[in-house]
């Protein structure tokens, strides 16, 4: 009972910070997501619309535009960070000549803020100046201009999503492969498993926890993006990368529509919650004996 | 025998901790294991999911959203209590 009572005393700063940063602005935002409040509008009061937003958002040609390509933007850019994130903590996991330098060099772009990466990339892919398209052009006589091109620009946005972020998922995988015991692979080689086999059978079920996590981190991360697009594309061209979190910043802060931007972070937050949930329901939790 | 009683008594490293959160019921209709939070989690998650589907595809047709409220409800109660 005392260790107990210490517990929840040491956990109190913690519980306090997280109920004022994370509960009461949630609670502010769902409360703000039933009203109509334009502060710069003819009327600046916030007035009660009950589900009036939620019911111009299911129409809202723009926000379903703005889901389409987000999930597609999530899709590529978690599953391409997964795949390589994997491959280099396998990397990692061998000698070779280098391999301290690689690796720090490998993780500058996690420490780096998403503005700058915006910034570095814009610059490395602006059509009159840019590396990127000085080279493609050289090389393969490629015309790179994502502010023409919407799939240029789409691929741009998810291999600058991976650049930045594949770093996490090689060092949180590393760190999995590390924790690995050797003996389930010595038997799984002495019973004469391939590598496929291993892999599938071995290695995938037991960093499952960790990859989950990875994922989890990823998703949360690539569904509210909005800093890096908004410096590279600005969302454009047109809309076709007008992802979610770029759609609530336009929604909110040139239009100050307040009330429908936190009914769009609403159903944000809840397809993220929904989409984690999902992805442990499928890999982990466990099953009803019937 | 006083070997034996010198030796400590081991540790039952498997015994779980006091404070696991809410046991795990009965096997319901669903197909994971559920507590009874986990069941109130996905009866909200089809709430609000049946709540934007209404606005969008029945609403228009003059359904009221109430009707959706009520569904949601009564399903709920049913996953909490069977699921």
């Amino acid at each position: 009972m005392q260790s107990n009572r210490l517990g929840w005393i040491l956990l109190a700063p913690s519980l306090l910070i997280l109920f004022l940063f994370g509960v009461v602005p949630f609670l502010y935002v769902a409360w703000l997501s039933f009203h109509q409040w334009n502060p710069f509008a003819a009327n600046p009061d916030i007035i009660y619309n009950g589900a009036e937003n939620f019911r111009r958002l299911v129409f809202d040609a723009a926000f379903l535009a703005s889901l389409g390509v987000t999930i597609a933007f999530v899709f590529f850019a978690v599953v391409s960070e997964l795949i390589l994130g994997y491959v280099l903590a396998q990397a990692f996991m061998k000698d070779f000549p280098g391999k301290a330098i690689f690796r720090t060099i490998h993780t500058l772009p996690l420490i780096m803020a998403p503005i700058i990466v915006g910034s570095i990339w814009k610059l490395m892919t602006t059509p009159s100046i840019g590396i990127i398209p000085n080279l493609l052009d050289t090389w393969f006589g490629l015309d790179l201009n994502i502010g023409q091109s919407a799939a240029a620009a789409f691929a741009v946005t998810v291999i600058m999503d991976v650049w930045h972020w594949t770093p996490l998922v090689t060092l949180t995988l590393i760190a999995a492969l590390v924790s690995l015991p050797p003996d389930p692979f010595e038997q799984a080689q002495i019973d004469g498993a391939n590598k496929r086999q291993i892999f599938w059978h071995i290695t995938l079920p037991m960093i499952a926890p960790a990859v989950v996590a990875t994922v989890f981190i990823r998703l949360m991360d690539a569904l509210r993006t909005v800093d890096e697009v908004l410096m590279l594309t600005g969302g454009g061209p047109g809309s076709a990368t007008r992802y979610l979190g770029v759609h609530i910043f336009k929604e909110v802060f040139p239009r100050t529509n307040y009330g429908y931007g936190s009914a769009i972070s609403v159903i944000v937050l809840y397809l993220t919650i929904v989409a984690c949930w999902l992805l442990y329901v499928s890999m982990l939790a466990p099953r009803n004996q019937k | 025998m006083a070997d034996q009683k010198d030796l400590e008594t081991p540790i039952d490293i498997l015994e779980p901790d006091e404070d696991t959160g809410p046991a795990p019921g009965a096997a319901g209709f669903l197909p994971i294991e559920t507590n009874w939070f986990d069941r109130i989690f996905i009866s909200v998650v089809i709430w609000v999911a049946l709540s934007l589907f209404w606005l969008r595809f029945i609403e228009p047709a003059g359904l009221s959203l109430n009707f959706a409220h009520v569904i949601a409800v009564i399903l709920g109660i049913f996953i909490v209590w069977k699921g």
